[in-house]
């Protein structure tokens, strides 16, 4: 198989786009994605701080240096959710990382927070995945909000966008299609979200990954096992291969035919926020959820 | 005989048949485009022969949640 824009051997064939690049220009065509993303949807400029949230999984250390790449002025941020065998490997990964790109990196402990993850679970019996997602958007955000970034990047890829879509429209989750998009604008003290790889697969930012040379953990997390989202993922995948190209059609089709009657919605049911006399973020409680989970934490284990 | 590792789980298994890379992905039930097939560090189109002594890693490549 050839590559399609310059003739040599290609290494990474792209079944959706009926094309396969070599090497070297499949990171040409990565690069378009992501620039592409960025300026159909207004994401940021060269000139704004870019906070990424990074898991050290592929995606998020991919988004981190193709931006670096790309010459944005991006930190990294690292949630240490404290969870054995796992968050150390991570940590570790996203170190390294920063050291050899000479990137900027914020490290969140919550051990030192007072909520590390497994305590949270033992002491409350919460879900690890809804009280893990709680926390890490609250960080994103405080963060993002009292270190005066522009805006949050966060490495949703197509997979990601396509499997929430479908379990979202399979139920009719409406408060949830709402906020669907590769945008979220801010609100309150809540700052832009954006997810500049949204048009690029798991595949072709695994593929990405490896031909960087980009050193990820590739690990599930323990928590995460039977995770019904990675169902819906499977069945995307399944179609996918049927008919090729269906993903990037459904996403953008959704975007471009649904989402203009989805926008006005969002303002409708935005409920009123107050902001926590603890910390300041904004909430709907007395207090928020994570001053409140530090606090049931504080009096279970005293 | 092609000897076959999977990342990140280290599972190894062979294969004694030349096959090509999208006959492999069918055998070992993987959807094509859902795991990277690497050979000599580099990633194999679905068309590509896998041949006697070859040494062949399988990425799955789906989020870790």
């Amino acid at each position: 198989m050839k590559c399609r824009r310059c003739g040599q051997e290609a290494e990474v064939e792209l079944i959706s786009h009926h094309t396969a690049f070599c090497r070297e220009c499949f990171f040409v065509y990565f690069k378009r994605q992501v620039q592409k993303a960025i300026k159909d949807w207004r994401m940021f400029r060269k000139q704004e701080r870019i906070l990424v949230a990074v898991s050290g999984g592929k995606d998020s250390l991919s988004l981190w240096d193709v931006l670096l790449d790309l010459g944005y002025d991006v930190t990294g941020l690292f949630v240490d959710l404290k969870i054995d065998g796992f968050s150390e490997k991570a940590k570790e990964k996203i170190e390294a990382f920063a050291q050899t790109r000479k990137a900027k990196l914020i490290v969140v402990d919550l051990e030192k927070e007072g909520i590390p993850i497994p305590k949270v679970m033992k002491l409350t019996g919460k879900q690890p995945c809804s009280v893990c997602g709680q926390v890490k958007r609250y960080y994103f955000n405080h963060i993002a909000y009292t270190k005066r970034f522009h805006v949050l990047a966060t490495g949703h890829n197509l997979d990601d966008e396509t499997g929430r879509l479908l379990a979202n429209l399979l139920r009719w989750q409406m408060f949830y299609l709402i906020d669907q998009g590769p945008v979220l604008p801010p609100a309150n003290r809540l700052v832009k979200k954006v997810k500049p790889l949204y048009r690029l697969t798991e595949y072709e930012i695994a593929a990405y990954a490896f031909l960087k040379d980009i050193d990820y953990l590739a690990e599930r997390c323990p928590f995460s096992k039977g995770a019904t989202f990675l169902k819906y993922k499977h069945y995307m995948n399944l179609l996918e291969y049927e008919f090729p190209g269906t993903k990037l059609d459904f996403y953008q089709g959704f975007l471009k035919k649904m989402k203009p009657f989805l926008t006005p919605l969002q303002k409708e049911e935005a409920p009123i926020a107050h902001l926590c006399p603890e910390c300041g973020y904004p909430t709907l409680a007395p207090i928020c959820g994570v001053c409140r989970l530090k606090e049931d934490i504080k009096k279970a284990g005293s | 005989m092609i000897r076959i590792k999977f990342f990140p789980q280290g599972k190894e298994m062979t294969i004694e048949k030349t096959l090509t890379v999208k006959q492999l992905l069918k055998k070992l039930n993987l959807v094509p485009q859902t795991a990277l097939v690497i050979r000599e560090g580099k990633i194999l189109t679905s068309d590509k022969v896998l041949k006697d002594g070859d040494e062949v890693e399988i990425r799955v490549v789906g989020s870790r949640g």
